[in-house]
């Protein structure tokens, strides 16, 4: 890994257009500033997992059929609806 | 359907429809679902406390959520400023101005993932939900701090690595 020492208000590149400066450090934690060209995705590297996580939290009901929620719902104490749902209610 | 309603087929929950009002905005949608901003959330009277979030754009995205009080009691929310900021907690005057209150600020969900032949959740990545103006987010933790908890065989949660 390539470790370099910036004050507040310097500034690296990463290639000809994205550019990262130090607006701000306190105890604990730094304020970056990032330019980048509009098509560069800029996450936060946990980011990353928790898409992974999301993608597999959509497919549950998908994977697990009927039989599969209703062992579920047993197992999470709540014993399958016999009622439709209802949109839109308190939450 | 009425004229004000809005609906859509899902292929969970069968046919749905909801006045405007009740979607729910997230601004930023969800990492790896960017792009689905309002999504409804279903409450199945029977099965409470668990709660879907139907996508209110694409039928075939739903997640099942569980209020995180009800997997880690002494759940802790803890807010970045951007997520405040993304929240619109600038805007709202909170009864503790350091953090929203769970339940009364906000609604904080944990999203199950399936695990083996059950699920699991990671508590540092709930989703928050702000009830003053219906606006959402996830809120990562930069670091894990809460944990991620997986429920066991006798329906109770237990802390996994």
């Amino acid at each position: 890994m390539l470790v370099l020492r910036r004050r507040v208000g310097e500034a690296i590149l990463l290639g000809n257009d994205i550019e990262i400066e130090v607006l701000e450090i306190s105890r604990s934690r730094v304020k970056l500033g990032l330019r980048a060209p509009g098509n560069v995705p800029v996450i936060r590297k946990e980011t990353v997992a928790v898409a992974a996580e999301n993608q597999m939290a959509s497919n549950l009901m998908a994977s697990r059929g009927e039989e599969g929620l209703a062992g579920l719902m047993q197992l999470l104490h709540h014993p399958t609806a016999s009622r439709g749902p209802a949109a839109g209610g308190p939450v | 359907m009425t004229d004000t309603a809005t609906g859509i087929l899902s292929p969970y929950l069968g046919e749905l429809e909801w006045a405007p009002g009740c979607e729910l905005q997230f601004p930023a949608g969800l990492p790896g679902f960017e792009d689905q901003r309002r999504m409804v959330p279903v409450e199945i009277p029977s099965q409470r406390p668990l709660i879907y979030l139907q996508s209110a754009e694409k039928a075939g995205v739903c997640f099942l959520a569980l209020p995180v009080l009800t997997i880690c009691p002494d759940f802790d929310l803890r807010l970045s400023e951007e997520d405040r900021s993304l929240l619109e907690f600038d805007q709202f005057a909170l009864a503790d101005n350091e953090c929203p209150a769970l339940g009364t600020d906000v609604l904080c969900l944990a999203l199950l993932v399936p695990s083996g032949p059950t699920v699991k959740t990671n508590l540092d990545a709930p989703i928050v939900i702000n009830l003053h103006n219906g606006r959402g987010i996830q809120a990562i933790a930069p670091r894990a701090s809460a944990g991620s908890y997986r429920l066991n065989k006798s329906g109770g949660w237990e802390a996994i690595c």
